[in-house]
This record gives C-alpha cells, structure tokens and sequence, in this order.
C-alpha cells in the first residue's frame, strides 16, 4: 500500500477519477459521446505535446522551442499539401523530419557548446517562429485535403477518435523507450547524475542530441495532429503549448533537475488538465481563466513533488 | 579540474596576470565589443539605407530602444540571482492596465495612479521571490506559473479590454522629441541604467544582491540575508517591468491587454537578448547595466536596420533567434580565450 | 616477490607554470592494499587521474599486467581494468542498484533491450560476493552513503577490474561502517585483489595498508615500501618532510576571565541535546569530535543558522535568542570561518575586496545604504596587509589565490568586522604546511589579542597546538572536556576515550 501511495501515478489518478466522477455527476453532458470525444482529441495532441518537454525533462534540461517546432511542422505539412500538392502520408514525413533536424540542431548546440538549454531554446524558438511567418506571413494554409480533415475528426466505435491509435502506438513507444531501451535509460542516467553517467561509458553528448532529437519529432507529430484537427494550417499552432507542457509531466511528479520522469503520470497530467478545462467551457466560466488554473495547477504540483522529495529524504536520514 | 590542482599551491601571482583576470582591459570587454559592433552596423546601414540616420527614423529607433533597454534590465535583475523571471511581460502588462484602470474608471489622479501601478509591479515581484525563497523551486517553473495566472487573471478581470481613456500627457511623453530625434524614453531608460549601475556599485543592498547572487551559502555565512535579498530582486524587476510597459503605454496612448502578446511572452527574447549580450553572466553574480544598454540598442538597431532594407518583419525575429546564438558563442570563445591569457 | 599488476614509471605531469608531478613511480603487487599519501597539493590527486585516465602524463610510462598501456581517457582506463571510486557519489540516484552495477555494460547500444531479471541477477552475484544484503531492485537513493560506497565497489569489481582504486573512501562514514569496509578490503586482498587506498587519515593506512607510497612536492618521498614497522609518525615525516613541530607556546590559565560565550543545556532544531560549552575571553576552545558528530552544525547553530530549542545561549552574559546569521553577524558581533571555503566562505568569483569587506559593509554605509570602495578599502586594507595575503591587487578574484591566502581572506574578513568571538572549522584543510603554521600562529595571536576562539577540526596534531581546552563532542552531545598539556600521547588518547567511552 505504502509503495502505492508513493508511485508517481497514484495522486494523479485519484485526482483524474475524482474530477471524472464529480463532473459527470454534476454535468450530465460531460460524458456524453461528443464530449468524449472532444476529451480525448485533447488527451491525445496535448499529451504528444507534454511527452515532447518530458524528454528534455528527463535528461535535466528545457525546451522552450517544442511550440516553435511543432508550428513549423505544422505550417509545413499543410504547405506541402496545398502549394505542392504532396500527398499527405509523405507530406507528414516530411514535417516530421523538420521536427527531428529542429531537435537535433538544439541538441547539436547545447551539446556542443554547453550554454544552457534554455537560452539555446530560446533563440531557435525564435528562429523557427520566425522562418514559420516568413513562409506564412502569418496566414493560414487552407488547403488541407479531406482525408486529413476526416482523419482529425471522425470516430470509430462510438467515441474514439481516429487519432487515438497513431498517438497510443507513440505512448507506447515513449513508455518502452524510457524504461525498456537502453537510449532512454541512458536519458534518465544523465539527468539523473551526469559525471557519473560519462564515467559509465555514456556519451553524454549523443545523448543530449538523441533527446532532443526525440522532442522534435514529437513536437512535429502535435503539430501535425493539430492541423488534422483544425482542418486548417495555422502559424499560430504552438503559441501556447509552453506552460501545457511543463503543466503536465510536473503534474506527473517530474523531477525538473532531471532523471526522472513518468509516462503513465504524465498522461494523466495530460488528462487532468484537459478535464478542467472541459469543465471551465460545460460550466460556462470565462476561458481566460484556463491560463490561471494552469498556472495554479503548476504551482501546486511543484509543490506537492518538493514536499514529497523533502518527507522521502526526512525518512531516510531517520532510518 | 587542472586549475583547481594548480590554485591549491602557493604561485605567488604575477601582477599582469591579476590585472587580467581581475579587471579586463577594456578592449576585451563585452561593452567595447557592442560598441564596435554598433559602430559598424550603423555604418553598414547608413550606406545601405538612405534615411537611417534620419531625425525621425533615429526617434524612433531610440523609442523602441528604451523599451527594449527597459525589458532588459527588468530581467537582468533577476539573473543576477541566478534566476529568471519569466513574467516580466505578464507582470508589465498587469501593471499598465492596472495604472489606465485607476485613470480611466476611478479617476485617480495620473501621478499617483504610475506610483499604483509600479507597486502592483513590486506586489507581484513579491509573490515571485517569496515563491522561489520559500518552496527552494528554480524561478524558472515558479515564474513559468505565475506568469500563466497574472496574465489570465489580468485579462479575465480586464475582459481583454483596453484602457484609452488615459491624460494627454502621456502621448505627449511619448511622442515628444529633444534636439529633433531624443525620445524622452530613452532618457528614461538611461536613467534607471544609472540608477541600477550607481546600486550595485555603490549601495549595500545592489552588493549584497551580487553577493547573494554569486553563491547564495557563502553570502548567509557572511551577514547576507539572502532570501530577502532575493524577494528584494523579484520586486525590483516586477517594478521595472511595469514601468517599462508605462513607456509602452505612452508610446502607444493605450492601455492594451495584448501589448506584450499572448502571456507576455513577446518580452521574453528582448529580455535575455540584452543582458546576454551585454555579458551578465546566467548563473548570476554579475551584472552590467551599461552592456544590457549596449545590447538592447544593438538588436534594436539591428532590427530597425534590416526592416529599412526591407527584410520581412517576419524573418527579422529570425535574426535576431540566430543574433542571441551568435552572441552566446562568440561570449564563450571570448571567455576561453580569457581563460587562456590567465594560464599562459 | 608477489606479481606486479599495476606500475607507474617516472611519470610527471606540467600544467602551465606549475609542475605538478616528476618522475614520480608506484608498484602495485596482486593481493595488497596499497596506501597513496600525500598533503594536498601533493600531486596526488594528479597521479589519481593519471592512473585514472583523466589525464595523459606528460612522461613516463605506465604498466598492466606488465604491458605499457596508455589511457586515451576515464573509460579506456576503465576498460583496461582500473576500477575507481571516487570521492563524490558517482551513481543514478533514481536507478536500481542493479541497474547502476550494469549501467557500463547496458550503454553500448542505444537500441538494446534492458533486461531487469538478468541485470538483477548478475548484480545478486556481484553483491553477494561481497556480502551485502540489498536487493538488487531497491533504488539507490533509499541507500545510506555507506552502502551506495560498497555498491560502488561493486560496480567496479563488476567491470572485472586489475586495480581497485579508492579515493578516501572513509570520508563520509561512521567508524563502525568504515570497519566494515575494511573487513571487505582485506578479503579482497586475501582474495588476490590489488587496492589502492587513498585517505589522509593515517591511523587507517596503518591499520590496514601492506605498502606504501607518498608524494611530496610533486616526487616521490617514498616508492611502495613495506608498511611493515612504519608508524603514524614515520609517515608524517615523510609527508611534510620533517617532523611536526608543535610550537612551544606557554599555557593559559583563563579560568578566571569572564565567559564571552555560554551556552548551557542547550538542544537544536537539528538533534544537539543538552550542550554545554564556555568560551571565555582570551582562549582557544577545541571542539573534537568524528565527522557527522555535530560539531559544524552546533556552530551553525550558534550562528542562528539553526534554530535553538532548550536552554540558554549567553553572550557577554547576556543571554541571547538569535533569529538568523545576519543578526548574529551584524549585532552580536560573532564570525564564522566555514570549512567548505569554496562554497560557504568565500565567493570565489568577486574581489578580494569585496570578500573582505563583506561583512563591513552595513556597517560602513551612511544611512541610505551607500558606501564606496574606497572606504572599504580603508577598512580592510591593514588586515589584509597584517595577514600577508599575496595578491596583486585588491582587485583580483580570489579564485585565482593560492587556498592558503583564500583561507587568510576569509580570516581577515572577519577581523575587519571586529567579531566578539569567532569560530573557525576546520582551517587549514587543503593549504600547505608553510600557511599553515602560519594561520596556526595568527590564531594564537588574535585569541591573545581578546577574540576568543571555537576552533573545530579533525586534525588531531592541530587540535593539539592550538586549543587551550578541548572539547569532545560525540552525536550531538558533549562527551566531555580536557584541559590541553599539550602531550600529544596523552591527550589524542585521552580525546580517543572520550569518543569511545561514550559510544560503548
């Protein structure tokens, strides 16, 4: 029971059911078929997202550029698609390898140089922003064809978006890379101590640019996801993925100093702010105050993660 | 690792190597090297584009400059701890309209309403420091949160609506012109340099913010109070981030919810551009007013520049994405090089 | 003779401006634990990343398994079969004890499965041999630092190591956890494993060392000579080059001068029970004790760093309740030397002027809160002259100083704010014999002078000349006091039982 209480999940879960339950009871609507729809639509780009700023987490740094990625991809898909006509499976690939060279150029320059991550990140997110309104001069790509907008926005078995299985195959995947591969193990191993990790015959550079290199194709993938699902390519797409972001995989008890991560929590970080903002729009409350609750959903869950690292080192000393 | 072995034996050091390592010479300053860069660009530029140097395009220039220098130093502050404040922008916004609020819906009087306004700044800086001291947390996730709630509970009480309504002195302040080209603002912003020069160099509290910043554990073994030192630097940059977004204001006779764009994060580039190129070391303990200065009036002049060559607004927010790595790295070689003068 | 497994052959090492090692050899045969001595700046933490890989030596040659070998770098040198445990902890914190034993085996391809139950059961083997009962899933971080050490030891007898190389391994233990990684050491050894054992805690290289090496000055002082008859003191001498010397400084009597600090009954935030302590005007206090008895916290406390829970804390008489450092800096007037310079006392990025002055500044300032370098240079400059720092300038970083005139920056700091009593730990950690003696002088000088000192350190021989009085304190608690004859025998045995008695 004790180990219970203490996995990662644990909290995370009991909050998503309780506000599952407490929604549904007070809102008959909330698990009506659209609306879980439009839930899981959300669970499933916003957690593409989250997995993006949860690998740079793991490996102890940050990327304030996953918006500036995933929006180029995203520009670029749809630009693909309207202006040269590429057809769409290609097309993806295409703007999931602009994701993959973003990520590996960051990685490539923290690596190289050993500037921190953060202003690194900092000066490709603007370059990609910038390269995203030079191309777009800031309008929209309209010419998205009707396979992809059918495929961001219909169902299958009732509910379940088409989307859901592209991005369960890539949970799936970021689960057994971080616990079952050697390269994810070896992201975690320098987070967590990273002298110790060159000492082990890691090459924390490789490392680095792998991680990031990652973080860009999941970027790509949210942005892609996203333009299936706006059915438009917007350049704003990834203005506003940053606090999401880091809200989730904080939420799921992520240690910001590196070396620790959980997919399973980070979902349901993914979940538990996606829930309240559904909640914000069922109940009619003003949606500027979705950025106040996501703040305050941050505050609270560094919180909670500091007390426990503090009450787990208190035991230890007791011991 | 080496210099740890070889500082651990008595070398009585040798004048020549003190004076470098000590107090650069000058021509091996990040400020000499911004100034002979913004020497050579404004050169570049007045050949390329005819009315560079022209009284009003110099105004202007020097307009969005004093903003620039403004967000500079708000953040410089902070990473003079060795933090961050990445709700420069929210905390500026809030504090503008908070300032064309008291104006336009209570009234108040516009001298007393800017004093309100930069204490919202203070108020908010408060609950920045006081987060980071108290939970022990990076600034950089407390200030990531606050940075989401201030702007959302601004623009959720605000209904994202402007405040016009504002005396015509501010407009006035800032559409004025000395000599022809001077933006008053400007002159603000090289006020509150000297201001923050003259503190750290000659006020107890601006040494004691270096001190604390440089190594927190050394500065409370040696009569620092750190975390009130810290509380103390949030504040100072919240206020300067509203005073900067009054500028804005009077720049733009408004009180506008999206004049940093969406959360603020529009500051955010400005903000790290100037003080790294001006050479305020992120890992804190040292500041340079007058390089976060140089700095800020480098991009500013950069991007006036390209735009009057008729670069895409657009591609120009790559520039200077590509001008922040450009600095970092010529800063890193400068440094090594520095290092290597020491040893040899 | 015994094989030789490992050989260092005239190896020097040239930084610029400094020669750090010449012509300096070691011999390692199979089946000994072999000390490594040296003071700091010695040159043996080069020769360690010499033997290590970290470094490539400018001459001279190195043998395994009589083979010249060079170490491209940590890992080749890992590979070759030098295992090391560093000083710092050099595991993943969050990974399993398993997991961390195989991390080397598991980073060749990024692509690899990890296989739990295999990787769990090959470090049961390593971790049974070494007669340690933790499962191998147990994340490392629920370890006690003792433990995380052995498994350590495991992980690089895992990577099936020639050569065991320890960097002052017993630093962070208590004596009954170092006793146990004795009793491994020597199975290791009767084993047939080769042990290099770093520490400068000469009782233990005595008690369990076979051969010995010594640097001094960058050379050999000794090459891998037998320990056979060798003592405590022979080793000194060989270490400094003669034998200590303590000072023949005349006894005090200060029994009848007024208390500057009392503290009585005295119980803190951070497990201090019952702790009673005098300082009165004009002595030298000694605080003794093992590491992790409590000695830098209970100053720490007394410097309102901690919290005071029970009892009373007298200052001039008058009892006190301190809130934080800067009060007790600032108004009650007491200084502190840390024995972490590098982190706690000095900021090695500003000037020695601003270093020095830091604690004046308050007090130099007008009433807005201005002050300029000038009137802190006034301030500061005779100490800093009275104390001979060499530096080129007031201007300098002190990064760059020598620790011997960082250590008197942090002193003078503290006389130019003209402290009522000041504590010093640990002081002459990492500096050379010469400043030593002279700090150890000065010291002497300023308590003569009416600043009364707590002076904390493990350096038996320096307790031992300085103190008036000496202190034993044993897990937060005072274990006892002794007046100091200055008879080194009598008294670290004296000191020995205090420790001791206590713990039985």
């Amino acid at each position: 029971m004790d180990r219970l209480v203490r996995a990662d999940w644990f909290g995370p879960l009991l909050v998503t059911l309780v506000a599952v339950i407490g929604m549904a009871a007070f809102s008959p609507s909330f698990l009506s078929p659209l609306n879980v729809q439009v839930l899981l639509l959300a669970l499933c780009i916003n957690g593409l997202i989250a997995f993006s700023q949860m690998i740079i987490i793991a490996i102890g740094q940050m990327n304030l550029s996953v918006g500036a990625i995933g929006g180029l991809a995203a520009i670029s898909f749809a630009g693909l698609m309207e202006v040269w006509g590429v057809p769409a499976p290609l097309a993806a690939i295409l703007a999931i390898c602009i994701g993959l060279i973003g990520g590996v150029l960051n990685g490539f320059f923290i690596a190289w140089t050993g500037i921190s991550a953060f202003v690194i990140t900092l000066a490709s997110l603007s370059i990609f922003k910038g390269i995203n309104l030079g191309i777009t001069r800031a309008q929209p790509f309209y010419g998205v064809p009707e396979s992809v907008k059918a495929f961001g926005n219909t169902t299958f078995l009732g509910p379940l978006p088409w989307l859901l299985i592209p991005c369960a195959i890539v949970f799936v995947a970021t689960w057994y890379l971080l616990n079952r591969l050697s390269l994810g193990r070896q992201i975690l191993a320098v987070g967590g101590n990273e002298h110790a990790s060159a000492l082990s015959g890691i090459s924390v550079p490789r490392t680095v640019i792998a991680a990031h290199a990652i973080s860009g194709v999941l970027a790509a993938l949210a942005g892609i996801a996203l333009v299936a699902r706006l059915q438009i390519g917007q350049p704003t797409i990834g203005d506003d993925w940053l606090i999401l972001s880091f809200a989730a995989p904080v939420i799921g008890g992520a240690v910001l100093s590196g070396g620790h991560v959980s997919v399973t929590a980070t979902l349901l970080g993914v979940a538990i702010v996606a829930i309240i903002t559904q909640a914000l729009v069922l109940f009619h409350i003003d949606p500027f105050l979705v950025q106040v609750v996501l703040g305050g959903l941050i505050l609270w869950a560094v919180g909670v993660n500091r007390w426990r690292e503090v009450r787990v080192q208190r035991s230890l000393k007791r011991s | 690792m080496s210099i740890d072995s070889h500082s651990a034996t008595p070398t009585p050091a040798s004048p020549s190597g003190g004076r470098v390592s000590g107090n650069p010479r000058f021509y091996l300053t990040n400020e000499f090297g911004l100034i002979c860069l913004i020497v050579v660009f404004g050169l570049i530029f007045a050949l390329l584009a005819k009315n560079f140097f022209s009284p009003f395009n110099l105004f202007a220039l020097g307009r969005v400059a004093a903003v620039n220098v403004m967000i500079g130093f708000a953040m410089m502050v902070v990473i003079v701890t060795g933090g961050l404040n990445l709700a420069v922008g929210a905390i500026g916004v809030c504090g503008a309209m908070f300032c064309g609020f008291l104006i336009q819906v209570l009234g108040l009087p516009w001298p007393l309403a800017i004093l309100l306004g930069l204490a919202l700044g203070a108020g908010l800086g408060f609950i920045n420091g006081f987060a980071v001291v108290r939970s022990g947390l990076h600034s950089f996730i407390i200030t990531l949160a606050t940075m989401s709630i201030f702007f959302g509970a601004m623009v959720f009480l605000t209904r994202a609506e402007s405040f016009r309504g504002l005396p015509p002195i501010f407009s006035a302040f800032g559409t004025a012109r000395l000599f022809g080209f001077v933006s008053p603002l400007l002159i603000v912003a090289a006020l509150v340099g000297v201001l923050l020069s003259i503190m750290y160099r000659y006020t107890v509290v601006g040494r004691e913010m270096l001190a604390a910043g440089a190594k927190p554990e050394a500065a409370a073994l040696s009569g620092v109070p750190v975390g009130r030192t810290i509380i103390l630097c949030h504040m100072l940059s919240g206020s300067l981030a509203a005073l900067t977004a009054l500028l804005v204001m009077a720049r733009n006779g408004a009180a506008i919810p999206s004049m940093a764009g969406q959360l603020g994060q529009d500051w955010l580039l400005p903000a790290f551009l100037g003080p790294v190129l001006g050479g305020t070391l992120l890992s804190g303990g040292r500041a340079s007013p007058l390089g976060t200065f140089l700095g800020a009036i480098l991009v500013t002049m950069l991007t006036n520049g390209l735009l009057l060559l008729r670069v895409g607004e657009f591609w120009v927010q790559a520039c200077l994405g590509v001008l922040l790595l450009f600095a970092v790295l010529v800063d890193k070689a400068r440094r090594s090089y520095l290092a290597h003068l020491k040893v040899a | 003779m015994a094989e030789v497994v490992f050989e260092a052959r005239g190896v020097s090492k040239y930084f610029p401006g400094v020669k750090a090692l010449e012509n300096v050899s070691i011999t390692l045969t199979k089946g000994s634990i072999h000390a490594l001595l040296g003071e700091n700046g010695a040159g043996k933490s080069t020769l360690i990343k010499i033997i290590t890989g970290v470094y490539r030596p400018d001459g001279g040659e190195l043998f395994l398994d009589g083979k010249n070998v060079r170490f491209s770098g940590a890992r080749d040198a890992m590979g070759a079969g030098i295992g090391f445990v560093p000083q710092e902890r050099n595991l993943i914190p969050r990974f399993s004890v398993g997991e961390n034993i195989a991390l080397e085996a598991n980073s060749a391809h990024p692509l690899k499965r990890i296989d739990y139950a295999t990787i769990n059961a090959e470090a049961r083997r390593w971790l049974k041999m070494l007669d340690l009962d933790i499962d191998p899933s147990t994340p490392v971080s629920q370890l006690s630092v003792a433990k995380m050490q052995l498994v350590e030891i495991a992980k690089a007898l895992s990577q099936r190591s020639k050569v065991l190389l320890l960097d002052e391994p017993t630093a962070s233990l208590s004596p009954h956890e170092a006793d146990v990684l004795f009793g491994l050491l020597r199975r290791l050894r009767d084993d047939g494993a080769s042990i290099i054992f770093v520490s400068h805690k000469l009782e233990e290289v005595v008690a369990i060392c076979d051969t010995v090496t010594v640097l001094r000055d960058g050379n050999n002082a000794c090459e891998s000579r037998s320990m056979a008859g060798v003592g405590r003191q022979d080793l000194v001498r060989l270490m400094i080059g003669r034998s200590e010397q303590i000072p023949e400084w005349p006894e005090r009597d200060s029994i009848g001068k007024p208390a500057v600090l009392e503290l009585s009954g005295v119980s803190t935030a951070i497990g201090h029970r019952d702790v009673n302590l005098t300082v009165r005007d004009g002595e030298i206090v000694g605080l003794y004790g093992l590491v992790g008895a409590g000695r830098t916290e209970l100053a720490k406390s007394i410097m309102g760093a901690f919290a005071i829970t029970a009892g009373t804390m007298k200052l001039g008489g008058k009892p006190v309740r301190i809130a934080s450092v800067s009060e007790a800096i600032h108004q009650h007037r007491l200084g502190y030397v840390s024995e972490d310079r590098k982190q706690e006392g000095l900021i090695l990025m500003h000037s020695v002027l601003e270093n020095a002055g830091i604690a004046v500044w308050r007090k130099l300032a007008s009433r807005l809160g201005f002050l300029t370098d000038r009137t802190v240079r006034t301030k500061v400059l005779p100490f800093i002259n009275k104390l001979e720092v060499k530096t080129p300038s007031l201007e300098q970083t002190v990064g760059n100083l020598s620790g011997g005139n960082q250590q008197k920056i942090s002193v003078a700091k503290w006389l130019a704010a003209g402290t009522q009593l000041l504590i010093v730990d640990e002081p002459t950690v990492g500096i050379d014999i010469k400043s030593k003696a002279y700090l150890h002088q000065l010291l002497r000088d300023l308590s003569e002078a009416g600043t009364p000192i707590l002076l904390i350190t493990s350096d038996m021989p320096e307790m031992i000349t300085l103190a008036d009085r000496i202190v034993v304190m044993n897990d937060y608690r005072i274990s006892g006091e002794i007046t100091n004859t200055r008879d080194y025998g009598a008294m670290s045995e004296g000191i020995m039982q205090l420790i001791h008695a206590d713990a039985a």
